[in-house]
């Protein structure tokens, strides 16, 4: 769909719209952190998902692939993600969200990092720059 | 412990995280992905009930952790509806990735979180790092299989 003729075009409200939601977790997060365990957190992070995953589901009419390797790399994902979200509510209660959730923003750098290793992709210049920038702000926020 | 090692914590998986994304959605596509993530979340629930139940906690508590859950659903729903409208994943992708920014607004604006002048660099140069480490050039199809599940 073309819309990018539009001062402002649709794809940039769903942008926004994104960054919201996002931007609402995190801030959802420190809120339920402060009262709930990490372990706590994440059921119910799970639970509260699993209506919006299953509205995705219904929308994509039976179009799920059920590659094995694929379906495994997926839940290798949710089970590394789920674990690593432990830390990000562990590390809320200690700590504001202003802070923690910038600074945990920047995990692209390992998987920039481990696709340059495993994978053997090349790095662009934007990501060593992002390299550079998300070590240097690491050391600040550690301070 | 210190905050920064959970951060830690949480800054390998979710990196590990991405290459697993990257591996698996050369197998199924990123939209199919987002399920067997969820699936893999679904998969933790036993473990993590074992050890801990939801006794003790408020409704409010309650709301906040399960609207959570389901926001950042959305979040995940708002980057496939964008692509879709027509969004060069090599802008979108980077875009989304300025996520904190907001949170960093309504912490500040609601929880009177006040960060010092120190952290504010840190928190500009986190914040840059994430949208330029997020990049990646077209029309290599890449971006799109960057796609979290969460954040």
């Amino acid at each position: 769909m073309q819309t990018d003729n539009k001062r402002f075009p649709d794809w940039l409200w769903y942008a926004l719209l994104c960054i919201f939601w996002w931007g609402l977790w995190g801030f959802l997060s420190k809120i339920g952190s402060v009262a709930a365990s990490p372990l706590q957190m994440q059921i119910l992070f799970t639970l509260g998902m699993l209506p919006v995953a299953g509205g995705m589901l219904l929308h994509m009419r039976g179009k799920l692939d059920r590659d094995r390797v694929g379906i495994s790399y997926g839940l290798l994902s949710g089970i590394a993600t789920g674990l690593g979200t432990l830390g990000y509510f562990a590390a809320l209660r200690e700590q504001d969200a202003s802070v923690v959730t910038p600074l945990t923003g920047v995990f692209p750098i390992l998987t920039v990092a481990l696709a340059f290793v495993v994978l053997r992709e090349r790095l662009n210049k934007v990501q060593m720059g992002g390299m550079l920038l998300a070590l240097a702000s690491i050391v600040i926020l550690s301070t | 412990m210190h905050w920064m090692i959970y951060a830690a914590v949480a800054i390998v998986l979710w990196g590990v995280n991405g290459l697993f994304m990257k591996l698996g959605t050369n197998r199924v596509s990123a939209r199919s992905m987002v399920i067997w993530v969820t699936a893999g979340f679904v998969v933790l629930l036993p473990w993590m009930w074992r050890l801990t139940g939801l006794a003790g906690l408020s409704t409010r508590v309650i709301l906040v952790g399960l609207i959570a859950g389901a926001v950042n659903g959305l979040g995940n729903w708002a980057v496939f509806a964008c692509l879709e409208k027509g969004a060069k994943a090599s802008v979108a992708i980077p875009l989304t990735a300025l996520y904190p920014l907001c949170t960093v607004a309504l912490a500040t604006a609601f929880l009177k979180e006040r960060p010092t002048a120190l952290q504010w660099i840190g928190i500009a140069l986190a914040v840059a790092a994430g949208a330029m480490l997020s990049y990646e050039p077209e029309p290599a199809t890449a971006p799109k299989e960057q796609l979290s599940c969460v954040r």
